[in-house]
């Protein structure tokens, strides 16, 4: 579990982890839409170029965030071999007896890895500087004026930073009860089918009984503490907008713009 | 063949923001055959330490050496199911491992995992029980169903009945009545005195320690501080005061009474030995 970084907070002290979460949040989609527009090789490298900065702003090591692109590594391969088996136009690069690979399946799925990787870097470099609490809190209020659609914004985000909340005690539980069965003789790498789904039992069986547990509690806590949903509430953390985070709209802002100007020129 | 910690760091997280080394180059060696307490401050790496006992952790440099088995940084271990069958470890709040339907059931499932055929299991899990004190009317009855003190002593009687020849307990009396306490302390002594099994300890309550244990051993900050005879610890006072701990009952009383000019020199543990000791200096 150690290695698994993808959606992981760092607690640095950087420029980037002071901006105001409905900034970042902002920007992300923003750029998140400039990575779809098809402006060649030229776009992508103006993409990667304002993620990498930011990455290096955000004192955040490329380790960690390669790290994070781990659990992606299998769907890449996948979309490859698909690509490698159903494309075929532009020019042979490869055949074996009647089996061809074609340019263009590698160019495109360069493509899609290339808008992959950009999107795991801008969306590593948002979680990874932004305390779950934040990210939740700028949800909620970027969500507030969709009220009038009965969009409950406030449940939404108590939804959300809950479950962000039990993420790591989840883990922990998971670890802990793997842990008190191993030393009961339970072995997850070897063993029959049998045996194996014996193991795989004696995990969640009491993973689900604590999880219920945990949501009793928190539900009964929340209670006694006179919390209804929907009440109006005064927030301990209030978000204000600073010179930096328009600084870091107008950029993604443009970024956008550039792009769009690219793909039509 | 004593249990040997030799230079033995542990480190969580090694190499990311979040790393901790919870062991410090430790050197320690627990006596087999005797009954010893790991003491110290919350967060001292009590937990860590024990869960090397069995490999459940491996320690990021330096080697552990527990019946016959060497478990070192450098190597990743294999075959491990005959140290952990004999190295049994029960943790801080073994409540949460039930998931058998049956009570019964749960505490036969270390014993079946460990190669026993299904009725011997069932028959170490029906001694196991007994042990702790279980009635057979609870046998057929669902572990979750349960009290808080009876969970505890039902995963306990889990590992008690894979047989183990160490015994490993975090914090077993935690959140225990203590009518329930002393019984399990009491079952630990039995096994350790009768079945002479080795017995390894994390407990907070020097009471426990001063009542039960023959050895302690201090951490603090991942270092180990000292490791005495129970007697010896407590009878310099000084190690009370510097750790900040209260000492047993008995050692307070015999300060108070030698702060009165009866001091008593023998090494005693229960109030009636107590009472006829300062009977002896009174009568005198
Ligand atoms: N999985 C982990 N990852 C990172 N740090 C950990 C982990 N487990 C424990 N630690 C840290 O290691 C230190 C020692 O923990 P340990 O659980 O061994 O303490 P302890 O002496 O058993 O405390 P307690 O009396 O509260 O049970 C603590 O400071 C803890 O924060
Ligand atoms: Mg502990």
């Amino acid at each position: 579990m150690g290695s698994f970084t993808l959606g992981k907070y760092l607690p640095l002290n950087s420029c980037i982890h002071k901006l105001d979460p409905r900034a970042k949040i902002i920007a992300m989609l923003i750029v998140l839409i400039a990575i779809f527009i098809p402006a060649g090789w030229l776009g992508y490298g103006l993409i990667a170029l304002a993620v990498i900065s930011l990455i290096f702003m955000a004192k955040l090591s490329l380790k960690f965030v390669i790290k994070a692109m781990k659990p992606m590594l299998f769907m890449m391969v996948f979309l490859l071999v698909i690509n490698i088996l159903v494309v075929k136009s532009g020019t042979i690069i490869l055949s074996i007896g009647s089996f061809a690979i074609y340019t263009d399946a590698i160019i495109q799925t360069l493509y899609i890895v290339v808008r992959l990787v950009l999107m795991i870097m801008i969306t590593t470099a948002l979680t990874a500087t932004t305390k779950p609490l934040d990210l939740t809190l700028g949800i909620e209020d970027l969500l507030k004026p969709f009220a009038r659609f009965k969009v409950p914004s406030h449940e939404i985000a108590m939804l959300i930073s809950i479950a962000l909340r039990f993420i790591p005690d989840l883990i922990e539980e998971t670890q802990r009860i793997m842990k008190a069965q191993t030393s009961r003789g339970v072995d997850l790498k070897e063993g029959k089918l049998k045996e194996k789904v014996m193991a795989i039992l004696s995990l969640i069986v009491p993973l689900f009984v604590s999880a219920f547990q945990r949501a009793e509690d928190l539900a009964n806590a929340m209670e006694a503490r006179g919390y209804a949903p929907g009440a109006t509430r005064t927030r301990y953390k209030v978000l204000k907008m600073e010179r930096n985070d328009y600084i870091l709209l107008v950029v993604s802002f443009v970024l956008c713009i550039a792009l769009i100007i690219l793909a039509i020129l | 063949m004593p249990i040997k910690f030799e230079k033995v760091s542990h480190i969580y997280s090694d190499g990311s923001p979040f790393t901790y080394t919870a062991l410090k180059e430790i050197d320690l060696e627990i006596i087999e055959g005797k009954m010893t307490a790991i003491i110290g401050a919350t967060g001292s790496g009590k937990s860590t330490l024990v869960q090397h006992l069995n490999a459940l952790l491996l320690p990021t440099s330096g080697k552990v050496e527990v019946l016959d088995r060497i478990i070192a940084s450098d190597e990743k271990p294999t075959k491990l199911k005959s140290l952990r069958k004999n190295v049994g470890l029960v943790f801080q709040f073994p409540e949460y491992q039930l998931f058998e339907e049956t009570i019964i059931k749960d505490v036969a499932f270390g014993p079946k995992n460990f190669e026993f055929s299904e009725e011997e299991a069932i028959a170490k899990a029906k001694k196991a029980l007994a042990m702790v004190d279980i009635d057979p009317s609870y046998y057929d009855k669902s572990p979750l169903d349960l009290s808080g003190g009876q969970k505890r002593r039902v995963a306990i009687a889990g590992i008690l009945a894979m047989d183990p020849k160490v015994i490993v307990l975090d914090e077993p009396t935690a959140g225990l009545d203590p009518q329930g306490a002393k019984a399990i302390m009491e079952l630990f002594k039995k096994l350790n005195k009768e079945y002479n099994k080795t017995i390894i300890i994390v407990s907070h309550d020097m009471e426990h320690v001063f009542n039960y244990c023959d050895d302690v051993v201090v951490l603090d900050h991942g270092n180990v501080r000292c490791h005495l005879s129970v007697d010896q610890f407590f009878k310099d006072s000084n190690w009370c005061e510097q750790l900040h701990i209260i000492p047993p009952f008995i050692i307070q009383a015999k300060e108070l009474l030698k702060n009165r000019g009866i001091e008593i020199t023998k090494d005693i543990k229960t109030v009636d030995e107590l009472a006829e000791e300062i009977a002896k200096k009174v009568i005198k």
